[in-house]
């Protein structure tokens, strides 16, 4: 087995297609060794719509990407949001055979067959399946079940499933560039693991990652992911709003939301007044500031209501808080408004300190494909070692399932 | 040595196969034998009997009968079982005519309704005096159908305790949650009347078809044995590599098992397992072991094994328990509301509720309330053939004043739920804020939804000068040369009736508001053109609540405002 390992994250968002190349140390440290990066086009709420135009953006990040990290990029995660995405807690029971005691693998196993046995819609397919904990005869939380003693086994799972076809269609639309997909990952899970800090996962925190295009956010709670999902409404809905507000094209307004908007309205003097100006330079009108922030104001609210009417039943046990990311993280004034909102303690965050481009790690805009790489890392070190002849025999198996799927 | 040959057992394929005949009654039991017959997958007599016309003509069965052709002209029952009863006495001699000659009658009903409940008691008696095993195969009402189906459920339910050989009960509440909540009622219906149909399947092909260990009749009677108890029935059919643990897993993923979950409550379990002649011991032995982890020890479990060419390489494992209403309830995660059906359950019988006058065809109907002669046997009715039968005396309520007075809560219920203050008008209540000053009429908007209610609430806190009504001023305002075209997609006129318009005059203020309710829900959903969405036009609406969140925030504050 090397050193370490090279991993590649690919997020198509709905501003922007991202790849970063990561190489994961064995000690747990990861360096970003480079970024591509391309406009995107064809993509509405974080899915695809338009399959050849992503693939011209992908490929512009990736030539990029693998430009900057002079690595050859074959393999990817791929991170996937979308409205479709949904999630449960399950809880799947086993009662060990009579003359047993003792828990062992299979009955683990078992238990987490039954906890994964449960009813989604049936074009639905599990995106994840994440153990929360076990309980043992009652007794919760309890990591490690193996080689206890105890009667009945609880698997409790948190599970996260999305429409098969609009899943597949990402897949597809990648496979075709041509890359390989090793893991399709939630992107607010993948997010998570490198905003959220393990202390922030113990005290409880609601990590939103704000994009253009959706809204996603993930729950945990003592430590265990609770709740995640996705609201499709994101920055694209506040151009909107914008460009209809003042009658102005959707790139005049998405450049004076990010330039000059601020969703804070209140110590607007009054009258202030913005002008607007067209490519040329051009002035075309002028507009009160105050108007501007509040058309703003009121739909970043309505987002963030929305994010708070799905996890309402948790919000009282966040210890941490609230860990903003995602580009629309970055609006003057949104920390205020979701303090007003979720009425707790709201954190702005990018990805944690990981080596390598600085500029890259700070921005929250990375946090979704910085986190597939850590992710990638994580998943790698809870497979068991497998030795270089049978990771080939695997890979065979899953080139031949993949190609039945 | 002599070779016993198994297939010449004197039960076996040699004697004639037995007659089975199927009867579907009321709206519920013509969709099972509809099932039925579309699907094929039972060899019998199929017989739809009903007393709406309209529901028999289109059933699928071959042998239909009208209940009551004289006495209903051809209209349901209404929801009256004393309606549906009568419908089948006058009828008796056409059921007995279609069922007779039969080995195994099963009779399948949707209780609680009038047909249903009222018709199937009479026709499982009929049947009984042919001769023939009688096995009702019944559902149990919706709890948001009312305690008065319920009640009527519940009676019909004890006379055909009586009448039927066995009694496999189904509860709809659990029926319900066979299909995910997205799914249409459409699909519901027809899974939950697939699977009766596959319990009847089941049921005929245990107790009728040879076996290496046979199961009869006592051994269902004695695994659906207990007081109140409701049907948990599991069916699995799978083929080719580990068939065994397969099939097994699939009937144990049945709803009405709830992954095994059910079982382990249960006192008696029926496993049947059927294979083709490839069947080994060691699969058996394999199943059953593995369906001794969801059972307690203490279960008795009556096994059944089969062999059935028919399944060629498949194995079939059938799984039938019973458990009582409670501890049906107490598991059930999203369990029917509790209220309506825990204190049911306790009492044992019922007051039945609307039978005065049970014997009326016979008897001149004496009086209503004259309770009945203590020797009177317990029959639907007297005829000359049929008096010799003998049935368990179990008299109706004494007084029927008492069962008049339990109904009466039942009724007032609905009535004081009603006239809940809605919550809305609590909304109107606080003096308009300063932010509405501009348009005085916007306080008596019913804002309701969660988001826009903090919206509003929003808005007002902004105690600033900057209103929404300012906002919304602005935008309009902004724009001089495009004035006209804003103005356009903002005003975006909807004939909407003024809610002090409405029929305040109608009876009850109860009613008063309920209508002022509804129309307020239905003024509530936004049918905003495709041009209001500006870019997302062409995606998928995110709607919440009737809301399309993608048209901008303000535009949406703004048509709350403007009513």
């Amino acid at each position: 087995m090397a050193k370490s390992t090279i991993y590649a994250g690919l997020e198509i968002g709905t501003h922007k297609i991202c790849v970063v190349v990561g190489e994961a140390k064995r000690d747990g440290a990861i360096k970003i060794l480079g970024v591509g990066q391309a406009p995107s086009r064809g993509v509405r709420k974080g899915e695809i719509v338009d399959f050849e135009k992503v693939q011209t953006c992908v490929n512009d990040a990736l030539v990029r990407a693998e430009d900057r990290s002079d690595v050859m990029i074959r393999n990817v995660f791929l991170g996937v949001t979308g409205a479709h995405i949904e999630s449960l807690n399950n809880r799947g029971r086993h009662r060990l055979p009579d003359e047993q005691t003792e828990i062992s693998e299979d009955d683990v196993e078992e238990a987490k067959e039954i906890a994964r046995s449960v009813s989604i819609p049936q074009s639905n397919v599990f995106l994840h399946s994440v153990t929360r904990q076990y309980i043992v005869d009652g007794q919760e939380a309890v990591r490690q079940p193996i080689g206890r003693e105890g009667r009945v086994l609880e698997a409790d799972y948190h599970i996260i499933h999305g429409v098969r076809g609009r899943v597949q269609n990402a897949i597809r639309c990648v496979r075709e560039i041509p890359l390989e997909v090793e893991d399709v990952v939630f992107n607010p899970v993948a997010a998570a693991q490198v905003v959220l800090t393990r202390e922030a996962k113990m005290q409880g925190a609601l990590m939103i990652d704000f994009g253009a295009g959706t809204c996603d956010y993930v729950l945990y709670e003592d430590g265990m992911i609770t709740a995640s999902g996705c609201v499709p409404l994101g920055g694209d809905h506040i151009t909107n709003d914008v460009s209809m507000a003042l009658q102005i094209p959707n790139g005049r307004a998405e450049r004076l939301k990010v330039e000059e908007g601020s969703v804070l309205y209140d110590e607007v003097p009054e009258g202030e007044m913005l002008s607007i100006e067209d490519d040329t330079g051009l002035i075309l009108g002028e507009i009160e500031r105050a108007f501007l922030n509040e058309v703003m104001n009121l739909r970043t609210k309505e987002i963030l209501i929305q994010v708070r009417v799905r996890v309402e039943d948790h919000l009282g046990r966040l210890g941490a808080g609230i860990y903003l990311t995602g580009g629309v993280s970055m609006m003057k004034g949104i920390d205020v408004v979701a303090r007003e909102v979720f009425g707790i303690k709201v954190t702005r965050a990018g990805s944690a300190p990981v080596s390598g481009i600085t500029a890259t790690f700070e921005n929250p805009q990375y946090s979704a494909p910085i986190g597939l790489i850590r992710y990638a890392q994580i998943l790698d070190s809870e497979k068991p070692f497998l030795s270089p002849l049978k990771r080939l025999g695997r890979r065979m198996q899953e080139l031949l399932s993949s190609v039945t799927l | 040595m002599v070779e016993y040959d198994r297939s010449q057992s004197p039960e076996g394929a040699s004697t004639a196969a037995p007659r089975i005949c199927i009867v579907g009654i009321g709206g519920a039991g013509s969709n099972v034998v509809d099932r039925i017959t579309l699907d094929r997958i039972v060899d019998a007599t199929l017989v739809c009997a009903h007393t709406d016309v309209r529901v028999l003509g289109h059933s699928m069965a071959p042998v239909k009968i009208q209940l009551g052709a004289e006495l209903m002209k051809g209209i349901g029952a209404g929801g009256d079982p004393d309606l549906g009863r009568e419908a089948a006495l006058f009828s008796r001699d056409q059921i007995r005519q279609a069922i007779e000659n039969h080995d195994i009658i099963f009779i399948s009903a949707g209780l609680g309704g009038g047909t249903g409940s009222g018709a199937a008691p009479v026709i499982a008696e009929i049947a009984k005096n042919t001769g023939a095993l009688v096995l009702v195969v019944a559902t149990m009402p919706f709890s948001f159908e009312g305690r008065r189906r319920l009640a009527q459920a519940e009676e019909a339910l004890e006379l055909l305790q009586k009448r039927a050989d066995a009694l496999v009960l189904f509860e709809n509440n659990r029926m319900g949650e066979l299909i995910l909540p997205k799914d249409g009622i459409q699909k519901a219906f027809n899974q939950a009347d697939q699977l009766i149909a596959q319990s009847l399947r089941a049921i005929s092909t245990i107790t009728i078809t040879p076996g290496l260990v046979k199961l009869g009749l006592d051994d269902l009677t004695s695994a659906l044995a207990n007081a109140n108890g409701r049907c948990l029935f599991g069916f699995g059919e799978a083929r080719g590599q580990n068939r065994g643990s397969e099939a097994l897993k699939k009937a144990l993923k049945s709803p009405l098992i709830d992954s095994g979950r059910l079982l382990h409550q249960t006192k008696n379990l029926l496993v049947h397992v059927a294979g083709g002649e490839s069947l080994t011991l060691v699969e058996v032995e394999g199943v059953m072991k593995q369906l001794g982890r969801h059972v307690p020890d203490q279960t008795h479990i009556l096994f059944g094994l089969g062999v059935d060419a028919k399944l060629g390489d498949a194995i079939a494992v059938t799984l039938i328990s019973s458990l009582g209403l409670n501890q049906l309830n107490a598991h059930a995660t999203a369990a029917p509301p509790s209220e309506m059906l825990q204190p049911r359950a306790e009492a044992p019988a019922p007051a039945p509720a609307p039978a005065p006058k049970r014997e009326i065809p016979v008897k001149k109907a004496p009086s209503p309330y004259a309770p009945p002669a203590e020797s009177a046997p317990d029959l639907l009715f007297k005829s000359d053939e049929f008096a010799s039968v003998p049935a368990a005396g179990d008299a109706f309520p004494l007084n029927s004043l008492q069962a008049e007075a339990a109904k009466a809560p039942t009724l007032e219920q609905p009535v004081a739920h009603v006239e809940e203050p809605p919550p809305f008008d609590t909304f109107e209540e606080p003096a308009p804020p300063p932010v509405l000053a501009p348009a005085p009429e916007t306080a008596r908007i019913p804002v309701r939804t969660p988001a826009a209610k903090e919206l509003a609430d929003a808005a007002r806190s902004n105690s600033k000068e900057s209103t929404l009504a300012a906002v919304v001023a602005r935008s309009v305002t902004l724009q001089t040369e495009a004035a006209e075209a804003q103005d356009d997609l903002i005003s975006f006129d909807e004939p909407e009736p003024e809610f002090e318009s409405q029929p305040a005059s109608s009876g009850s203020s109860a009613t008063a508001v309920l209508s002022r309710k509804s129309t307020a829900e239905s003024q509530q959903t936004f049918s905003l053109g495709e041009e209001d969405r500006g870019r997302f036009k062409d995606t998928e609406p995110s709607i919440v609540q009737g809301e399309d969140l993608d048209v901008p925030t303000w535009m949406r504050l703004k048509k709350k405002l403007r009513r």
